[in-house]
């Protein structure tokens, strides 16, 4: 297959994963082109700003189930498998892969795992490294290896599969996956939560750390988030304070004694106001909080990775800077949509250096989430090198030795 | 070789294959590494070294020349160091429980035992983790937590003795993973000390890092990334409540249905383990607990989490032991009870003592629902080798437990278990399962690995482990394969050959 011209950058649509290395292979002995992997092509500005130029290796067709048996709740799929098909195959069967993913009629598995894409469950169910048993991938030179295997329980050989999570397509070009499932539970409810202050808030959340309930979520969001996400979610539910959201699952009578539990132990925090939310309608405000980390229109999102102790003082500053803020609050993980008036560089560069100032820089990071193309090539991805950094160089060098790979978005990780 | 005058490192020489005791360089070495660790943190006389000879897997056995006991990262790092300068090979030993022979110093060299360096440095409840040293023996950190609500989840049968350190290197898992996850699952960072004596920290406390999950390529490294010298790790909010069952079920293949349909219910069981007729047997001799002695199998079934929903979910997991023809089930309503019931599946292995002077205890995995074709198969081993296979294990991820069992003075009946394991685990592989689900492959099953992974999965493997261990001065031998074994489809090795391969 030859490649295609799209827009600046060209596309290669492989067939197979053995066309696909086989490309690679002849592109790392002949072309030396920049290659860039691209699933739903959601993720973008985090992955491949469309300033550079080369080739986007597209996995819209390597999408087929290779195994699926159903009783030993374990599926391998291809990597551009989208993850609202794969939702579809395995729910049909009463099971779920129970991750969070926005735009999900777009984003495929392996982007997922490319950029680690997680939301409000992952606290009680993790994220995609703690679901993915088994993976082949193509190295930087064409070389398609494997890690794992299809069993939920397997220490043979290292652990391949992890260093690809997160790696942005830096180190391999993902092309298979196997992925341990959960049944799906019977029932889903959310409380909603208003408190005045950021310190009611962390006071709320404190408490969720001895709650007798067992929350599958803890969503927080100030004001101007709260509203977007209550209007996306076509709820009447109060927005004009500090809100926490908590979802519970299972049967249903666990499921009511658990928010009926929850509100009873958070009034000790005078709620403004306490609303739980059920059935269809608990939902649509589920799949808001889910979507609204990449909903926003706004120039610059944002992405801190903090301890949960610490990250009040973080949304405080950042509600202050007029930031629509979401949190999965009890892992500490905040996104911020940075507003309108945001509209320059300088403008940006002064909001981050408000918000760093409230972070330690041991035990927390700001990073860019998302943001317009234009600006992509002057805003770092990562404002502080992450542990670890110099192995990840030599991760790099053996995977990639001619840095084809995405090679602008792996700089920035390493050469801050 | 080392230069007794400069003390030049020369990276590029290779690992000593044999440390003459007596020698000026053994003799050097002593006096370095009881510099760093002291007159008390060092053995090297032949008797006392004997005990560090094997680990849980005794069938190859293998002295390492000097074991060190440091107790800071830093006595670590300068050890790491020394034995680079001498070209001296090394390994990390936690508590030695390994099923293994990880902690098998193959060619000998020293051995860094870190049971000294076993202290709590951090609990943190709010941000759910804990920083801890490497020899930090499992449950120590569990009991630490009791009274806060929290709890370390991973729990290795030998949680009892076994290390943090070593469960990190193991990835080791236990009976409650099918619903709590291995050690991968819980490690958030780690600090190590690398093959080359840099130290290192990966991760960190906070619920992911930006970049590669390189804590997460670590956890599982059995040895061969260096040498981990502290561990943040995630604590898990205790259960408020379990119900613990014994189901008896006339064959392998009910309790199988049995569990498979628990399950498609969405009842995830936090421990669902299974012994067969042989150790049913060799239980019920040891220590009666009232077992029908001929049962073809016994389910332990445990449920755990808010009081409110127990009492359904057990309703529902008794009506489908009956459904699929469960002769009798025993139900522990308090923690007395419960108590009583694990006491049957923990000292299963103690019963097996009664049974042979020797065991050796397999560890395939399979897909769930292959189980009764693998038991079968074992079955058949048993009966064409003559040797007595009993088996419990973990029934909930598939993973198998059969246990060997010879008297290791007899050199016919050892070449008859490495031929029979040898059997059991290609079974394992051609039912879609795997080697090893949570033993590792230490020296083991390292033949394995070119039937398990194709010469470009362990080359890349390699070119990951050479990052951290260049010289494979670091717990040599382990997990893959020397080159040019790749091509290798049968095992060949015997017993004489697997104990001493330097």
């Amino acid at each position: 297959m030859s490649p295609l011209s799209s827009g600046s950058q060209e596309e290669f649509v492989p067939a197979s994963q053995t066309e696909l290395s086989r490309f690679m292979t002849e592109n790392a002995a002949v072309d030396h082109r920049q290659l860039f992997p691209v699933g739903g092509r959601t993720s973008l500005a985090v992955c491949c700003p469309a300033s550079q130029t080369g080739i986007q290796l597209c996995t819209s067709q390597l999408n087929r189930v290779v195994d699926y048996p159903i009783r030993d709740l374990t599926i391998t799929v291809e990597a551009g498998m989208r993850i609202d098909e794969l939702i579809k195959i395995v729910s049909a069967e009463g099971q779920r892969l129970p991750l969070d993913v926005p735009q999900s009629n777009r984003a495929t598995i392996g982007g997922v795992i490319a950029t680690n894409i997680n939301g409000p469950k992952r606290f009680s169910y993790g994220t995609i490294r703690d679901y993915v048993i088994g993976i082949s991938a193509i190295d930087g030179m064409g070389n398609l290896f494997k890690s794992g295997g299809r069993v939920v329980k397997n220490v043979a050989g290292y652990d391949l599969g992890k260093m690809l999570v997160g790696s942005l397509g830096t180190l391999a070009v993902i092309s298979q996956v196997s992925l341990n499932l959960r049944p799906k539970p019977q029932s889903m409810s959310m409380v909603w939560f208003q408190f005045d202050s950021c310190q009611t808030i962390d006071q709320a959340l404190e408490a969720v750390v001895t709650s007798g309930t067992r929350p599958i979520a803890v969503e927080y969001c100030n004001a101007k988030a709260a509203s977007q996400i209550a209007a996306e979610a076509r709820l009447e539910l109060p927005a004009d304070h500090h809100t926490l959201c908590v979802c519970y699952e299972g049967p249903e009578n666990e499921v009511r004694w658990q928010t009926d539990k929850i509100a009873s132990e958070w009034n000790q925090f005078s709620p403004l106001h306490v609303q739980t939310v059920e059935n269809e309608e608990a939902t649509r405000l589920y799949d808001a909080f889910t979507e609204y980390q990449t909903s926003s229109d706004d120039p610059v999102t944002i992405k801190a990775i903090l301890l949960p102790s610490q990250m009040m003082k973080f949304i405080e500053t950042a509600t202050q800077l007029n930031i629509a803020v979401q949190a999965h609050a009890a892992d500490g993980i905040v996104f911020g949509h940075l507003p309108d008036s945001a509209s320059s560089l300088d403008d940006v560069q002064q909001i981050f250096n408000q918000l760093k100032t409230t972070i330690d820089p041991k035990t927390g990071y700001l990073n860019i989430y998302q943001c317009e193309s234009d600006w992509s090539d002057s805003l770092p991805l990562f404002c502080s090198p992450p542990a670890g950094w110099d192995l990840m160089k030599q991760f790099k060098n053996a995977l990639d030795p001619e840095h084809l790979l995405n090679s602008q978005r792996f700089n920035e990780l390493v050469e801050i | 070789m080392v230069d007794d005058t400069s003390q030049t490192i020369n990276l590029s020489a290779p690992v000593l294959e044999k440390l003459e005791a007596g020698s000026r360089p053994f003799s050097l070495l002593i006096q370095k590494l009881t510099g760093i660790v002291g007159k008390t943190g060092i053995l090297y006389n032949a008797d006392e070294l004997l005990v560090y000879e094997c680990d849980g897997y005794i069938v190859d056995k293998s002295a390492p020349d000097i074991v060190v006991f440091p107790t800071t990262t830093e006595q670590v790092s300068a050890t790491v160091k020394i034995c680079n300068e001498f070209n001296v090979p090394f390994l990390a030993r936690g508590a030695g429980t390994s099923l293994s022979g990880g902690c098998l110093p193959i060619g000998g060299g020293v051995m860094i035992v870190l049971t000294r360096m076993k202290q709590i440095l951090e609990l943190n409840l709010r941000d759910r983790y804990a920083i801890v040293e490497p020899g930090m023996v499992n449950l120590h950190l569990t009991n630490a937590l009791k009274g806060t609500g929290y709890h370390y989840a991973p729990d290795p049968s030998s949680q009892g003795s076994c290390t943090i350190g070593g469960n990190i290197a193991t990835n080791s898992g236990g009976p409650h993973t099918l619903k709590y996850g291995v050690t991968t699952n819980h490690v958030l960072g780690l600090e190590a000390v690398l093959p080359d004596g840099t130290i290192i920290e990966l991760g960190g406390p906070t619920a992911e890092v930006p970049g590669y999950d390189l804590h997460g390529v670590y956890v599982g490294n059995e040895g061969t990334f260096g040498i981990c010298t502290k561990a943040i790790v995630r604590l898990t909010r205790d259960p408020e409540a379990h119900r613990t069952m014994l189901a008896v079920f006339q064959t392998i293949g009910d309790a199988t249905r049995a569990i498979s349909e628990i399950i498609a219910e969405g009842i995830i069981p936090s421990a669902l383990e299974m012994m067969d007729h042989g150790i049913i047997q060799a239980v019920e001799e040891a220590f009666h607990f009232g077992f029908p002695l001929d049962a073809g199998a016994v389910l332990l079934i445990e449920v755990d989490g808010l009081e409110v929903a127990m009492d359904a979910e057990v309703s529902k997991i008794l009506e489908l032991c009956n459904k699929n023809n469960v002769r009798e089930i025993q139900r522990a309503d308090t923690p007395e009870e419960r108590m009583l019931i694990w006491k049957s599946r923990k000292q299963a292995f103690g019963a097996i003592g009664r049974l042979s002077p020797s065991y050796c205890t397999q560890d395939g995995v399979v897909p769930r629902t292959r189980l009764p074709e693998i038991l079968e198969f074992i079955e058949q081993t048993s009966a064409k080798y003559g040797l007595r296979i009993v088996n419990v294990f973990h029934a909930g991820d598939g993973n198998v437990h059969p246990i060997l069992l010879f008297d290791e003075r007899d050199q016919g009946q050892i070449q008859l278990v490495l031929e029979a394991s040898e059997e059991i685990l290609e079974k394992c592989l051609e039912l879609g399962g795997s080697v090893t689900g949570e033993h590792g492959i230490g020296v083991e099953k390292i033949n394995f690995m070119s039937r398990i992974f194709n010469e470009t999965d362990l080359a890349t493997m390699e070119k990951v482990r050479n990052i951290f261990n260049p010289r494979q001065i670091c717990s040599r031998d382990k997990v893959l394969p020397p080159h040019g074994s790749g091509n290798a489809t049968k095992v060949t090795q015997t017993h004489p050959a697997r104990r001493a391969p330097h």
